[in-house]
């Protein structure tokens, strides 16, 4: 049985519009799961149902086997990193760590060994008298990381915890995340909307659209085959062309044939990232040919707006050769890399 | 969300607080007794005729709203243009000059009044009108001082010189282009300003000539001698404006405004 | 020319200032200090004398006891305002804006009905019996006091909601996470960052309960004297100046020395703890 069990979430805040359809989501022990999507979608929500924030409308949220649905924030012990970090201003490093701990009415001289242990962990050690806002932006979210850690918690719940720094120090931080996170085996739920930090820290990841989970799969998988069009053009697919399928099983646009893998969708779209059509002299199988339209500069190559007689293509150079806005170009799309949705 | 249950309760309990007393006078002012009693036992609207056809209330309220307005225009007159040196020169003693023309504020209202009687009254002799209107002006100025101040911080001062680039003289530019952009300041200074002249007690009491008195004075005497629902009335009146003046400040300015 | 300009707006207003206001005050205090060459006596007097020594102390414990008071009744209102939803938030900020437009004499008024001889709380007591005779609750210090209460609780309860406010409600939630009941996190992190904003409430109160005229008057009259009616029964019944001016730089004194006392230990306070750097 899974280590965290939503069951059946619907949340509305009005009563009327439900902000989670019936959302099911498990988690192993000691996984790193993200919820990715766009603004809106549920995530930050699903996470606040998590940590006891939001009451919910119906269904059931089980930890461990224990029904946490009606546990106040309190007493549920779940670290939280806010987006703020929502640090108390009032308070040093060192105070902020032990918050949790004094909550719990541990005795000074644990209290002391636990956080300096935690500022130890956390590379805090000199700061631990500083006031929140006589750190930059990196320390001031490693305190809030170590506040979540220091209290033992049974699940981590992070939101959006890297989208205030800048992009260098998002990097380091969220291999640090992952690096402590798989020291101390904590489950975590990670809530974000940048994909690559997403794919690149988790072990499951679940794409959330509209208040439900649209997929549910390991980066790797869903980076191969995404299952909807909503996951294809969140995760970089940005050439959608609507096909239909033949006798043979080979799809048809217009005159054009393409073989893709197997599917027994009728009606479908073809999708495939400008990355994978390559230009090339004569294709065989899966050609066409367009127009360049426009051609913008992407640093190792150049992307091309080609126009073909199935609608818009994007295309990305391999780097080599460099074409002109009006030059024709034979297109392949390899059969492997196309993804019907 | 979920609640705190005791603080809900507290804080109906303090609400209920600052409003029943309010509401305990509208009751009495509809009640037929020749005293003022709660609750009331027949609904008369007596009260109000006897207040609306009292000659000295009608008068100290006609004196009153001129006073509050031509003090209020006064201030506007002379705290406008101190204020826009204040924030958009750097003046010399700014700091000091800034908290002299919030002096009045400092001095408790009953020693300006006191000082004033003493100054204005004895040794210069004026007449009350005007007594009333200097006495009045000093209250409010620091209101307009502070609020379009306020305004002025967060006014673009950019925008001004661009204007000058586009060939507007200094003069047509500060009506142009810097008077528009703080008229809700503006607004809400005359509002603040004017609602604390009518309402001002301390200096009326003491510059209130045989008379010549403002509303709150003369309620004031009134309610030291009288005990019928007369000014229960009154009080009824004076409330509906002020729920007047609210709504519309809440759709115009936003009710904030008022809580400067 | 150009260098003056901001001098030139400036100037009415300090002229006017300085002819109405300082000027004024200055004709009022020099007798105080200069009856006839300079003497204190009118100020040793006025301290040796029981009576007025009483009513100084009256007037302190009124509006020391009211801003304590204030604040107990006024920080967990404005906290539950700043916690509430935009469009209940619109309501109680009405609410208490409301008393504050209102004139002083009617709200002063509305507790000559509820605490007077005919008013609402004898007739409730003795229509359930526990009184046979009305007993007199006006002109103590007790009525002045909840006059004074029911005067400034509203400026107390705003100047709160605009330091709430300005706290996230993140760090409450952060403070439940960590294991903090609701009322433990309104404690230990709600509570500490409102301090500054505590404190100017409490200056304005004491401030405006040390030198209010109306309120006093009404609901105390003569029998509980404080500062500011003692000034204008000096002044206007008795004709004596000095002793006026006495109290009247007394106020001013009081005045000014708690408005920097306090203003200093809040930016002290405010220093330690903003909100955000």
């Amino acid at each position: 049985m899974a280590f965290v069990d939503l069951k059946d979430i619907c949340v509305s805040y009005d009563g009327k519009t439900n902000v989670l359809e019936g959302l099911n989501l498990q988690i192993n022990e000691g996984e790193l799961v993200s919820l990715l999507g766009p603004s809106g979608c549920g995530k930050t929500t699903t996470l606040r149902v998590v940590a006891g924030y939001i009451d919910t409308k119906a269904g059931e949220f089980l930890v461990d086997g224990q029904n946490y649905t009606k546990i106040p924030v309190h007493k549920r012990n779940f670290g939280i990193v806010f987006q703020s970090y929502a640090l108390f201003p009032h308070l040093s490093v060192f105070e902020n760590v032990a918050f949790g701990l004094k909550m719990r009415k541990m005795d000074k001289a644990t209290i002391e060994q636990k956080v300096n242990n935690m500022l130890e962990i956390c590379g805090l050690t000199e700061y631990k008298d500083r006031l929140p806002k006589q750190m930059s932006g990196g320390q001031r979210q490693r305190v809030a990381l170590a506040r979540a850690l220091v209290i033992e918690p049974k699940l981590l719940l992070l939101d959006e915890p890297l989208s205030n720094l800048d992009a260098k120090l998002r990097i380091q931080m969220r291999v640090e995340i992952k690096r402590l996170q798989k020291k101390l085996g904590i489950t975590t739920i990670f809530v974000t909307h940048d994909q690559e930090e997403c794919f690149s820290i988790s072990d499951r990841v679940a794409i959330m659209n509209g208040g439900v989970i649209e997929q549910y799969d390991t980066p790797e998988n869903i980076y191969a085959h995404p299952n909807t069009e909503f996951v294809a053009r969140f995760i970089g697919f940005e050439n959608f062309i609507d096909v239909n399928r033949q006798e043979d099983g080979t799809y048809k646009a217009l005159n054009y044939v393409f073989e893709c893998g197997n599917s027994d969708l009728a009606k479908a779209k073809i999708t495939i990232r400008p990355d994978d059509i390559q230009i090339v002299d004569e294709a065989k199988v899966n050609g066409i040919s367009g127009t360049i339209q426009v051609r913008t500069f992407l640093g190792k190559s150049y992307q091309y707006e080609v126009n073909t007689a199935i609608g818009n293509l994007i295309v990305n150079g391999d780097g080599n050769k460099v074409y002109e806005p009006g030059d024709v170009l034979n297109l392949y799309l390899p059969a492997n890399k196309i993804v019907l949705v | 969300m979920r609640r705190y249950k005791g603080l809900t309760i507290f804080a109906i309990l303090v609400f209920a607080f600052l409003f029943i007393p309010l509401l305990i006078i509208a009751v009495t002012a509809f009640g037929s007794e020749p005293t003022i009693s709660f609750p009331i036992e027949g609904f008369s609207l007596e009260w109000f005729g006897k207040a609306l056809s009292s000659e000295s209330f009608r008068k100290a309220f006609i004196l009153s709203m001129e006073i509050a307005f031509l003090a209020t225009i006064l201030a506007l007159i002379i705290g406008i243009p101190a204020a826009y040196a204040l924030s958009r020169y750097s003046v010399r003693g700014r700091k000091f000059i800034k908290s002299f023309f919030l002096s009045p504020t400092i001095v408790p209202g009953i020693v300006v009044g006191y000082a004033l009687f003493q100054f204005v009254v004895i040794r210069l002799k004026l007449p009350v009108f005007e007594g009333l209107l200097l006495g009045h002006f000093l209250v409010v100025l620091p209101y307009i001082i502070r609020v379009v101040g306020g305004s002025l911080e967060q006014f673009d001062f950019s925008i001004e010189e661009v204007a000058w680039s586009l060939g507007c003289n200094k003069f047509l530019a500060f009506f142009k282009v810097v008077l528009p952009n703080i008229s809700s300041g503006i607004i809400s200074a005359f509002l603040l300003a004017f609602i604390n002249s009518f309402n001002n007690i301390p200096v009326s009491m003491f510059l209130s000539g045989p008379g010549i008195t403002t509303l709150p004075a003369s309620l004031m005497s009134y309610v030291e001698y009288n005990y019928d629902p007369t000014v229960s009335a009154v009080s009824v009146l004076l409330m509906l404006a002020t729920v007047v003046i609210m709504f519309i400040v809440e759709k115009t300015l936003g009710i904030s405004a008022l809580a400067k | 020319m150009k260098k003056s300009m901001p001098y030139l707006f400036l100037l009415p207003g300090i002229v006017l200032l300085i002819f109405f206001l300082m000027v004024p005050l200055i004709t009022i205090l020099w007798p105080t200090l200069f009856p006839d060459g300079f003497s204190l006596s009118a100020y040793t007097s006025f301290f040796t004398d029981e009576y007025y020594m009483e009513i100084l102390v009256r007037t302190i414990r009124i509006a020391l006891v009211a801003a304590i008071v204030c604040i107990i009744l006024g920080v967990p209102s404005a906290y539950f305002i700043s916690r509430c939803s935009a469009k209940w938030k619109g309501i109680l900020i009405a609410i208490s804006i409301f008393p504050m437009l209102t004139n002083s004499v009617v709200r002063s008024f509305a507790w000559i009905n509820i605490l007077g001889k005919n008013g609402v709380i004898n007739n409730l007591l003795m229509a359930i019996g526990i009184i046979d005779e009305p007993i007199s609750m006006l002109y103590t210090e007790f009525s002045v006091l909840i006059g004074t209460i029911y005067l400034f609780l509203p400026l107390m309860i705003m100047t709160l909601v605009g330091v709430m406010d300005q706290i996230d409600n993140d760090m409450m939630e952060a403070a439940e996470s960590l294991g903090a009941s609701k009322l433990k996190a309104f404690i230990k992190v709600v509570l500490p960052l409102s301090v500054p904003g505590i404190l100017t409430g409490a200056v304005l109160v004491f401030t405006g309960a040390l030198t209010a005229y109306t309120t006093p008057q009404l609901l105390g009259g003569n029998k509980s004297l404080v500062l500011a009616t003692l000034i204008y029964q000096r002044a206007m019944t008795l004709n004596d100046w000095q002793g006026a001016g006495v109290i009247a730089a007394i106020m001013i004194i009081i005045t000014l020395v708690v408005m920097k006392i306090l203003n200093l230990i809040a930016a002290r306070l405010d220093k330690r703890g903003e909100i955000d750097a």
